[in-house]
Formats: structure tokens, C-alpha cells, sequence
């Protein structure tokens, strides 16, 4: 089937109906990192709008096997007030938000993704001879120590 | 088939072994990504598979210390990279799925590979939002254009297949039912249905549409007419005038050598 949400509208739903079924699903949740604090247990995500807690818990348990038990969302407005160079109103897409506890007792904390890596230059290359120039420079720069911290301003 | 991404040996292995613990997969993931690496789906295609398990197998080590946490949720951890890959500036991937290439393969694969390329955004957005969280730049934004771009052509590719199937089973032209309509001003156009619960002669919205036109309309009509055909007119003059030119200008050059 190649219905794909999100779209404007689910198909009309009557009593008796199959169960929909959606093949192939077009939405996208981003894991972020909570800005407030948040008990362990709880996962914060970005989630499209047109998507609702059962459909974040299906989600999480069908596709990425997650045991999820509770699910509560918000719906974040994000600015209209900022202007551009034309002086007209620029806004900054709105975007829901999903808090998810999971069951099982289970605890997740957000990683750092972007640790500070000490990359030594090999000797020789041009980085190598960049950084000890700077560092050279940064040395001459400094002011004479025998003065005990005295500014130049000061004569003598 | 399990589905796996091209150069990331550890999510094809945890595809292949779902019940098994992390410490007994590792052994057993360099045989499994050297034996059957080719026959493989992937987020991207298999360029540097062979590359990769090079690169792979001189950090086991390294990934064994850092998937042994125990705060790590084995399902969110797809929402992550790899953990050697995390504050590198670039990451390397391979080209993004062609239509050509996707057509060769079952609806079966092609659903698969729906759902790794749906993991591996999610897991670009995550990316991306922490680097914009932390002023820091994501390594290799250009995964998520490749991404995007091999499910726009998948999205073709099974739509293709349904319009086949529907033309041979049933003979409808489109999925959607529709018709054409005048609307008030006199233009035709394809209306497409929508779906309600009540019959049309109940819905008071849609009544106040009016898909006819009526009669004081036709001299806008008609002047609407005239105006169209005296553009094409003069779009014809200017071909023409055009032609000539070039004719004036390069007939002095001669055509034989």
C-alpha cells in the first residue's frame, strides 16, 4: 500500500471498518536532549505533528523494540515576532514534543556525542608547524614576569 | 534477508543476533560481515563495506568498553551512531540508492529497506539537533540528502509497481477517484474526491462550492479564449523572428567542412 503519512488527513474511519494500516511510515522522531531536567526513565523527542501518543508507543515498540509505558506530548509554538532584512515576519516552525517513560524499570541518559578529542599533529606537516608558531607567538607576547604582574602603562 | 548499513559492522550484527547479549555478539559479528557483506541491504550502497571492516576490526576493543554501560537501552541505542564515530569531523558513507538499482529489487527488500533508511535519519536528526544544541558542526551533513533522496526514489519505485498492479487488475488510471470540473469562472480542471461521511445534498460546505458557471460569465470566457490564442500567436511570431536572426546571422558560415 503506498499511503504514507503524514498527510492532511487519515481515511474516513466508520464503525466496522478494517484497522488501518499504515505501510512504510513517513514519520521522523529525533531524540533530544531534555532542556529541564527529567526523571531517568523519561526519553524526550521531536516528533511531527500529525502524530499522537499511540502512534509514538507503536513507534518506539514496533520499530526500534522499545517497551514503552507512558506517553505525554505537548505541542511547542515557536516564534512569529522575528523580522527579516525586508522587515517581514519570519516564523520558526512550531514542532510537538514527546515525553516517553519506559517501562521495564528501564533508565536512559543522553549521551555527550561530541567529546573534546586531543588530535596530536604529526611532526613535520604544515598544522604541526602552524600551532608551534602560534603557540611561539602567543609566548613573545606575553608581558616579562621579573615585572611581577605591573602593567607597561607604568613607566620604569 | 536482515537488513544492515553499508560500513556499520555492529547494526548489521544486532539485526542478525536480536536475542543474543552484546559481550557474546562481537566474536561472531567479523565472520558473519566478511561472509555475506555483498548480499546485503544498506542505508547506503556497498561501496565501502570491505573498507570498512578494516577499519572495524582494529577498535573491537574500544566498542566492547563502550556498549558495556549499563544505563544504554539496546533499542534507543539505534538512535545514536557508533560509538567510534562520535566527535570525528567527517563520516564516511557511501552513494545514495538509484532508482535502477532499487527497481531490481522485491517489494519485500524494498520494504526492508524503507525501514533501515527511516532509522538512519532518525538517527541524522538526532545528530544534527545536538551539534545545533552544542554550536558544534555535524559531521557529514551530507548522509541526510542522501538519505532523503533514496527514499523519494523508493516512494517512486513502489508507487510504479501500484499503478501497475491497479492498471492490470481493475484499469483505473489513478488511485485517487476524481473528475473533471467547470468551476464558477468557466475554467475546467480535475477535481479529486474527498472522503465524508454524509452524501453530498447534506453537506452544506460543499454546496456553497459552485461547480458551475453561469451565463453572464461567457464574455469573460471568451475574451479569456481570444487572450490565449493571441499569446500563442505571438509566441509563434517570436520563434520565428528568432529563427530568422540566427539565419542572418550565422548564414554567412558554411554548413559544409
Amino acid at each position: 500500500m503506498c499511503l504514507s503519512v503524514p498527510l492532511s488527513r487519515y481515511p474516513l474511519y466508520q464503525l466496522g471498518n478494517p484497522q488501518l494500516r499504515i505501510f512504510r511510515t513517513n514519520f521522523f522522531m529525533t531524540l533530544v536532549k531534555p532542556g529541564k531536567e527529567q526523571p531517568p526513565d523519561t526519553v524526550q523527542f521531536r516528533i511531527p505533528m500529525e502524530m499522537t501518543k499511540c502512534d509514538v508507543k507503536n513507534y518506539l515498540e514496533k520499530i526500534y523494540s522499545v517497551p514503552v509505558g507512558a506517553v505525554r506530548t505537548r505541542i511547542q509554538y515557536c516564534t512569529n515576532k522575528k523580522r527579516n532584512h525586508l522587515s517581514q515576519r519570519v516564523k520558526r516552525p512550531d514542532y510537538k514534543v514527546a515525553y516517553v517513560q519506559l517501562a521495564q524499570q528501564q533508565t536512559f541518559q543522553f549521551p555527550e556525542i561530541f567529546p573534546q578529542k586531543d588530535t596530536a599533529h604529526e611532526p613535520g606537516s604544515v598544522e604541526e608547524m602552524q600551532d608551534q608558531f602560534m603557540q611561539d607567538e602567543q609566548q613573545r607576547q606575553k608581558a616579562d614576569p621579573r615585572r611581577g604582574g605591573v602593567t607597561e602603562w607604568f613607566g620604569l | 534477508m536482515a537488513a544492515i548499513k553499508a560500513g556499520r559492522v555492529l547494526s548489521l550484527c544486532r539485526q542478525f543476533q536480536k536475542g543474543l547479549s552484546i559481550s557474546t555478539v562481537l566474536p561472531l559479528q567479523q565472520t558473519k560481515v566478511l561472509t555475506s557483506c555483498k548480499a546485503q541491504l544498506s542505508a547506503f550502497r556497498p561501496k565501502f563495506c570491505l573498507l570498512h571492516i578494516n577499519n572495524m576490526g582494529t577498535s573491537l576493543a574500544q566498542q566492547c568498553r563502550a556498549l558495556h554501560t549499563s544505563q544504554w537501552r539496546r533499542g534507543l541505542e539505534a538512535f545514536f551512531d557508533e560509538t567510534p564515530n562520535w566527535g570525528e569531523p567527517t563520516v564516511k558513507s557511501g552513494a545514495p540508492w538509484t532508482a535502477k538499482q532499487l527497481r531490481t529489487k522485491s517489494s519485500e527488500d524494498l520494504h526492508k529497506l524503507w525501514y533501515v533508511l527511516l532509522k538512519e535519519k532518525n538517527m541524522l536528526l538526532t545528530v544534527e539537533q545536538e551539534a545545533k544544541r552544542q554550536r558544534v558542526q555535524m559531521p557529514s551533513p551530507e548522509r541526510l540528502r542522501k538519505i532523503e533522496r533514496s527514499m523519494k526514489r523508493l516512494d517512486t519505485i513502489v508507487q510504479e509497481r501500484e499503478n501497475a498492479l491497479r492498471l492490470l487488475q481493475t484499469g483505473q488510471e489513478r488511485a485517487r477517484p476524481g473528475t473533471w470540473r467547470k468551476d464558477f469562472f468557466g475554467r475546467t480542471f480535475w477535481y479529486r474526491f474527498k472522503e465524508y461521511p454524509i452524501p453530498w445534498y447534506l453537506n452544506r460546505r460543499y454546496k456553497r462550492k459552485r461547480f458551475f458557471t453561469l451565463k453572464y460569465v461567457d464574455s469573460f470566457i471568451r475574451r479569456r479564449i481570444e487572450s490565449h490564442l493571441h499569446s500563442k500567436i505571438l509566441k509563434k511570431k517570436a520563434d520565428l523572428e528568432n529563427k530568422r536572426k540566427l539565419q542572418e546571422k550565422f548564414s554567412k558560415l558554411s554548413a559544409t567542412t
